[in-house]
């Protein structure tokens, strides 16, 4: 680590040497490893260690960024110095300045559990015995034609350093698996299914047969499927999907689409936009959380934020650059753990409760316009018929506004997909336009 | 696939454009290589190739001998060199650039269908010899390969010709381009608000050396000009963009061609302050001529990947041979379309580019192969085996993926539709290979009543299904194009510039989405 600090701070030294008033350098170094097993043998194997340097440079007022896997020193003396001479034909940009030093201050010292000691030390052969055991589970059911199983794992070290006084480390493991299980279907479909898990410690992640039983079952749930009609009812998300609706649903929400005017939400703070079931917070100090950290790129000391209380927009990702042209305080560019406060029931119940609707468990494609909220998706799911998950369902289409189908958030479980940062339960919508038959 | 501005990894984020002459930002000899400069798509001497690696042939030589020592059917070192460069102006002011310089080796070794593979960005003897031990790891027996001569493999043809490489183009040149295609833009209509041009170039070297001693070259420059616009009416804000891309060069950004981006730019934003979302369900739907193309890239396109075919997960898997789509209908993947995103002098693996055929007259014909897919299916590779850089193994990929023209006219076409939707540009697709369900988000198009264009529509998802897709098509124009926008392809973490194309073409009923209020 020390080494990586180093790198960064000589770094910041060529620069200032090369002419730069100010500049931020972060130095990391990655190790990853991925073992892929295909009907009963290993079909890849990949293994490396990566690292690189990035540095933004503040030259008589004008701004430029860059980065470099090249850090033999002859060349990195070249590279920052030649960046440094590219900055100085740019325009001058006022609103461009190096993050306060007074942001820095405060950095929370919580363990945030990132680091894993046990992953860095899987074997070759433990790694191989558990894609095995997936790839057994996945072939228990004679439909299964051919079945992948994936166990990747990681590490990573990295230091940041700046002009002004920002010095900073960090380091983080991560290990997963995946499942993806295909069957035949009539004559040409195969249709398939996948499930997975990931986390920071290896502790606490189901079984590896557990996750190719879940990828088995989803995928054998495919098996029948059929156009759902064209129909205004009731839309209940699985977890996993909620995930990218709700991500969606904020990225308006950082002030470059602000103060661009590429955002729905712009000029929407303190106004209830939403449901009221919905209270999203930004919490970067959870243990073990997927993106917990102590600071934020631009080293702002990292804080429990409000996203959404009860509906109403409380703040935005406000970053030193865009903050200063909107003439609001930093508060932090990008988004770290994002939790929402969850409803008391399971998926089962919450399907009871709305008796018939639209279970969607995937997306397929879709796009959302961030400036007006509006989207369309592809989805796989199932029918909700007299409170039961039903018949499979795909070749569909949810199209509506971002601000009026969360307006119409009705409720929430209790269920938080726990392999993302984005701890999404199940959500239930009402009044949603799908496009079938 | 997407048409959204990519970010890498890390290392990849983009960077120089320098233009500095002697510098490393551009692609010139390192010290050992003396002044070379490397031009697009022409071969130097190894020795300059080489040069840019700080390697040598004894290298190389050494460096297999450990990556072949536990056996191997087939394996490479594919040497990258990248530099990137990008500029943005914003509010007015040209308020930022950054540049990137990536450089590594990947080493891979192949026995039967397994794969080892392992990288390093450290080109020291020590650190590559540690790489190939890592990689031989997946072969367990079998005897070494005995050392070769390392020989280049020359070539006749270049699809990527430019008048001066980007390593020699100052910054300063650019800007004033920059400036004028924002200054276009802006003027365009009192309700722009806001104008973002982005800016991005850069080339890549490549070196790939195999086990059989063959060593193939290329130089491949990239570049891309984007438009993004905000306009204003009343309270209402509307965004869009449009972007031009290719394998060109400095004096490929004509007057003509800003003037035509930024006009293309405005046009796909005013539009959307009238337009509407169609009906919700299945109807007819014309895809106009051009960016179209994505249809054939997620109907059909990735389920020709051989990948899928060999591992028996793709719709596609038993189906060559067989009558897909009316004789009319011919679609091809293409690395020979000259300056394409999708062009390639020659693929990742070393194997020579072709224009593949994947329905001749109605008929699946061809799967698009890498080297593994081609000997399990005991044909020749296709040229299709790419990677997103040294970091990843090849696979089978598209190239320029479009359609051939048809017996009728767009005319004709529009005129046939009672009730339906045109569709003419879009943002991104996605495709499920075995279920064949693929999808593509259209930004702008029209509402077609009675034969007859009767209105503008914004943003909705189609979804079909690709076999069914295909047996619907009904007619297809002669006005094939490519689209002059650019897309990146991703398949298993890995994206790839690729191009498309498509004359216009009905569907004869596809899943729209709309609302129905």
């Amino acid at each position: 680590m020390s080494d990586l600090i180093q790198s960064a701070r000589t770094a910041i030294d060529l620069a200032k040497k090369a002419g730069a008033q100010d500049a931020w350098a972060a130095v990391s170094r990655d190790r990853s490893v991925s073992l892929v097993y295909r009907d009963g043998k290993v079909e890849k194997v990949e293994e490396s260690t990566s690292r690189g340097l990035g540095i933004s440079l503040y030259v008589d007022g004008r701004y430029s960024s860059h980065s470099t896997t090249d850090l033999r020193p002859d060349r990195l003396a070249g590279f920052i110095k030649e960046a440094v001479a590219l900055t100085r034909v740019l325009q001058p940009d006022p609103f461009r300045v190096i993050p306060d030093p007074a942001l820095f201050k405060g950095r929370p010292t919580a363990d945030l559990e990132r680091v894993d000691p046990s992953v860095a030390k899987l074997t070759r052969e433990q790694r191989e015995a558990w894609c095995a055991e997936m790839d057994a589970k996945a072939h228990s059911d004679s439909r299964v034609i051919s079945a992948e199983s994936n166990l990747f794992s990681g590490e990573s070290q990295g230091a940041a350093a700046s002009s002004n006084g920002f010095d900073g480390t960090w380091d983080g493991s991560y290990v997963g698996y995946s499942c993806t299980a295909t069957v035949r279907e009539g004559e040409d479909k195969r249709p398939e299914g996948s499930a997975h898990a990931v986390g920071r410690f290896l502790a606490g992640l189901p079984e590896p047969a557990a996750v190719a039983a879940l990828a088995l079952k989803r995928t054998i749930d495919r098996l029948g499927s059929t156009k759902g009609p064209t129909v205004r009812t009731t839309m209940v998300v699985d977890p996993e999907a909620a995930v990218s609706l709700i991500s969606r649903a904020l990225s308006p929400l950082s002030a470059a689409s602000i103060q661009q005017g590429r955002s729905y939400l712009a000029g929407k703070q303190g106004q209830k936009v939403f449901g009221d079931k919905l209270t999203i917070t930004d919490d970067p100090l959870v243990p073990r959380g997927l993106s917990s950290r102590h600071f934020d790129g631009e080293g702002i000391s990292a804080k429990r934020m409000p996203l959404i209380e009860a509906g109403v927009v409380r703040n935005y990702y406000v970053d030193t650059y865009y903050g200063k042209k909107l003439g609001m305080a930093p508060t932090t560019g990008s988004a770290s753990n994002r939790v929402l406060a969850l409803g008391n029931k399971s998926l089962a119940a919450l399907i009871a409760d709305v008796q018939d609707g639209i279970y969607v468990t995937s997306w397929l494609g879709g796009n959302s316009d961030a400036t007006t909220g509006d989207f369309s998706l592809g989805l796989r799911g199932h029918q909700i018929k007299g409170g039961k998950i039903g018949a499979p369902i795909g070749e569909m289409n949810v199209t509506g506004n971002l601000a009026a189908l969360f307006a119409k958030l009705a409720l929430l479980g209790d269920d938080p997909y726990p392999y993302s940062s984005l701890r999404a339960p199940t959500l239930v919508f009402e009044d949603v336009q799908f496009s079938g038959t | 696939m997407s048409q959204t501005l990519s970010r890498r990894s890390f290392a990849a984020v983009s960077t120089l454009g320098l233009g500095l002459p002697g510098l490393l930002g551009g692609c010139r000899g390192t010290t050992k290589a003396g002044s070379t400069t490397m031009i697009p798509g022409e071969q130097a001497p190894l020795a300059d190739h080489l040069g840019w690696f700080s390697v040598d042939k004894p290298t190389i030589a050494r460096v297999m001998t450990e990556l072949t020592a536990r056996g191997a059917d087939a394996a490479d070192l594919y040497f990258q060199y990248s530099r990137d460069n990008s500029i943005t102006m914003e509010d007015g002011i040209i308020s930022r650039a950054s540049s990137s310089i990536d450089q590594g080796v990947g080493l891979r070794v192949v026995v039967g269908d397994q794969t080892g593979y392992a990288f390093t960005e450290d080109l020291s003897l020590e650190a590559m010899l540690a790489a190939a031990r890592t990689a031989a790891g997946i072969a367990h027996s079998g005897a070494a390969h005995a050392p070769v001569e390392f020989k280049q493999r020359s070539r006749s043809t270049n699809f990527y010709t430019l008048s001066q490489p980007w390593a020699e183009v100052q910054t300063v040149q650019k800007l004033p381009r920059i400036e004028h295609l924002a200054a276009l833009a802006r003027k365009a209509d009192p309700s722009i608000h806001k104008v973002t041009v982005s800016w991005a170039d850069g080339e890549e070297l490549v070196l790939i050396a195999d086990m059989h001693g063959n060593v193939h070259t290329d130089v491949r420059p990239m570049t891309r000009l984007w438009c993004m616009l905000t306009a204003k009416k009343g309270d209402v804000t509307q965004s869009n963009s449009a972007n031009l891309a290719g394998r060109h060069g400095f004096d490929w950004y004509t007057d003509e061609r800003l003037e035509f981006l930024a006009k293309e730019a405005v046009s796909r934003t005013m539009v959307l302050f009238d337009a509407k979302r169609p009906p919700a369900g299945e109807m007819p739907v014309v895809l106009a001529a051009g960016a179209s193309g994505i249809l054939l890239h997620e109907a059909i396109g990735h389920g020709m990947e051989a990948d899928f075919n060999r591992k028996n997960t793709s719709i596609y898997a038993s189906m060559i041979g067989k009558k897909v789509a009316p004789d009319f209908v011919t679609i091809v993947d293409d690395a020979t379309q000259a300056g394409e995103r999708g062009a390639l002098n020659v693929d990742d693996e070393g194997n020579p580019v072709e224009k593949t055929v994947l329905v001749d007259h109605g008929v699946m014909a061809s799967y698009l192969h890498d080297s593994i897919s081609a000997k399990h299916y005991k044909v020749k590779a296709t040229g299709s085996g790419r990677r997103e850089s040294f970091r990843h193994s090849p696979m089978p990929r598209m190239r320029s993926t479009y359609m051939e023209n048809g017996p009728h006219t767009r005319e004709e076409i529009i005129a046939s539709v009672k009730k339906g939707i045109i569709a003419e540009t879009f943002t991104n697709g996605q495709v499920q290979i075995g279920a064949g369900d693929f999808t593509f988000y259209i930004k702008n198009g029209w509402l077609i009543e009675d034969g007859k264009i009767t209105a503008p529509i914004k943003d909705i998802n189609i979804i079909g299904n690709g076999p069914e897709a295909l047996r619907n098509v009904t007619m297809v124009a002669n006005d094939c194009k490519l689209d002059f926008g650019g897309w990146t392809c991703g398949k298993d973490g890995q994206s790839v510039p690729v191009s498309q194309g498509l004359p216009t073409t009905l569907v004869s009923k596809m899943t729209v989405g709309g609302e129905n209020v």
